[in-house]
């Protein structure tokens, strides 16, 4: 049936369509089933209920007004945080100078870090009563603040960890991309004497584009789902106002109990992050092409 | 000598100045990503008493590494952890770089449905099939086991990674490899002997990227697993709410759990950043 170059390529991704299928797609239509089912962790009744659970979370007032503002308020700043100040790193890091390896070392720190363990660490230095933060602050006279108890400083707090873990990615990537610029323009730019800002703007930045582009998708793709920093930081409080998209479906399937209402929360937030995902992709396509 | 050098850092000023100028940026953003990990180890060394004084005192102790190394439950999470780090890490290259050689040396319809597939997976959030793969695991009876945990593990990477290798496997002319089949080699002849070893610097910065995702992940463990396959990541994350006072043990823990990523990264960094650079 097949010839001998359609099996090969059907050996090569067998194994991995196969775990695919089976650690993905099925979790996936198993999920979408119980969506639409009264699936209480302590009494599974799995009756069919209809869009019930996906109505209750669409008009959850936590879900419209706290959750979806926050998971793209987070996605949006803390990948334009990390795209500018990686950027910058990367064209600070572009040029020779003595202990660059060394600087370099450092920046990949936090890339080792656990998410987890970045999360503690943060949260123990701005720690209302021991933290170094507030004990900083107060030695200089200022007031000392309960940074997590508070919605919008507990918020910036996620997004200060989320970009200092993310940073060094950014200038790995594009350090890497500037190395490989030719240099035939920046030499006639400089010939020119073109101001250095100029040299930036229009010639660093048009021709990186491409790896900035693909840099940013994989990261907002990635900020959307995140779970891990915002768990052990704030666990989503001060009540729940800092509960981004996952944590609202986990709380629901596995602390309330209610895996239909999770379901449904997760597959909603799996639809609108598949929609921005092929819009960034068409965008890619279209700046690779250009 | 090139004719001209790179841009300076901030022209127009002197010599001097810019230089002290860039010395001090340099130093403020080395302080800025190291001090969160230099603090974390400071707090480790102090005893119970000076814990909440950090900054004050003297006295620097190695009490809290040696308590934390005598609760089972910690020990064995450290096994676990680097244990399914390791394996995940072998299944994950054995699945992708098949996978992203097809990708790379294919093109047509197959390729692309493929492609496709892969990107649309990764843009899925984890929540929306771990959650559910939490009932999957039960009924098959692999919740909380080292199986259970592994192949989400496995599974989870094939989208990134076959992406990445991909494009290893693009930069590497495939001239060689006809040239085998010329000479009578297989496909599979010229995939596992030809392509692959001259793809091994790329293989070994997938390794290194792998064991750290993996050794640092924490939804699936957290959904996963319950007691009998403990990891390092759920384990301090527990700690964090349910001890959330003595940070001294929190801080030895994670000071140990950070120990082994560096080792890690640091032994397999120059494999990541050549194989970036492909």
């Amino acid at each position: 049936m097949f010839g001998e170059q359609q099996r090969f390529m059907l050996f090569l991704i067998a194994p991995a369509a196969l775990l695919m299928l089976l650690f993905q797609v099925l979790p996936i239509v198993i999920g979408a089933n119980a969506s639409f089912r009264d699936w209480a962790l302590y009494n599974p009744k799995k009756i069919w209920v209809g869009f019930s659970h996906y109505y209750a979370v669409l008009s959850d007032p936590a879900f419209l007004y706290v959750v979806l503002p926050n998971t793209f308020l987070f996605m949006i700043l803390s990948v334009a945080g990390a795209l500018v100040a990686g950027l910058a790193l990367a064209l600070l890091l572009n040029r020779p100078f003595r202990g660059q390896k060394l600087v370099q070392t450092i920046l990949l720190v936090p890339l080792m870090v656990a998410p987890v363990v970045a999360a503690i660490m943060i949260r123990w230095m701005f720690n209302d009563q021991f933290g170094i933060v507030n004990t900083v602050l107060e030695a200089i006279g200022l007031e000392g603040q309960p940074w997590l108890v508070q919605r919008w400083s507990a918020f910036g707090i996620i997004l200060l960890t989320d970009i200092w873990l993310w940073t060094p990615w950014f200038t790995l990537l594009l350090l890497a991309g500037l190395q490989s610029l030719p240099k035939e323009p920046f030499e006639a730019a400089a010939i020119d004497g073109t101001t250095t800002w100029r040299v930036f703007r229009f010639l660093t930045l048009p021709m990186l584009r491409p790896v900035i582009v693909v840099c940013v998708v994989i990261r907002a793709i990635d900020a959307f789902r995140t779970f891990d920093i915002v768990w052990t930081l704030t666990g989503g409080g001060p009540g729940r106002s800092t509960e981004l998209f996952s944590l609202y479906a986990y709380v629901h399937a596995f602390l309330n109990l209610d895996l239909g209402r999770g379901s449904a929360a997760a597959i909603i937030g799996g639809l609108i992050i598949l929609v921005i995902g092929v819009v960034l992709y068409r965008l890619v396509d279209r700046i690779a092409k250009a | 000598m090139p004719i001209v050098s790179r841009p300076d850092f901030l022209p127009g000023l002197p010599k001097w100045s810019r230089k002290t100028l860039f010395a001090l940026a340099l130093f403020g953003i080395c302080f800025a990503f190291a001090f969160p990990v230099l603090w974390l180890i400071l707090t480790s060394l102090r005893p119970e008493s000076g814990v909440y004084y950090v900054h004050r005192g003297t006295e620097f102790t190695l009490a809290s590494f040696a308590e934390v190394l005598t609760d089972d439950r910690i020990v064995s999470a450290f096994l676990n952890s680097a244990l399914i780090s390791t394996l995940a890490t072998i299944f994950s290259l054995l699945v992708t770089v098949s996978s992203g050689y097809m990708l790379s040396r294919f093109t047509g319809p197959a390729s692309r449905i493929w492609f496709g597939t892969i990107y649309v997976f990764r843009c899925i959030p984890y929540i929306s099939w771990v959650l559910p793969l939490y009932f999957v695991t039960q009924s098959w009876g692999l919740y909380d086991t080292y199986t259970g945990l592994l192949l989400p593990h496995v599974a989870v990477h094939i989208c990134f990674f076959s992406w990445l290798m991909k494009g290893f496997f693009d930069g590497i002319d495939p001239s060689m490899e006809y040239a085998a089949m010329i000479d009578g080699c297989t496909r599979w002849g010229a995939f596992i002997r030809v392509a692959i070893p001259s793809a091994l610097p790329a293989i070994s910065a997938l390794a290194v990227l792998c064991w750290l995702f993996t050794w640092n992940e924490f939804l699936f463990a957290l959904i996963l697993t319950g007691n009998r396959v403990p990891m390092i990541t759920v384990v301090m994350a527990q700690f964090v709410t349910e001890m959330g006072l003595r940070w001294n043990l929190m801080a030895a823990t994670a000071v140990m759990a950070l120990v082994p990523a560096f080792l890690v990264a640091l032994f397999g960094q120059k494999y990541v950043i050549r194989g970036l650079r492909i």
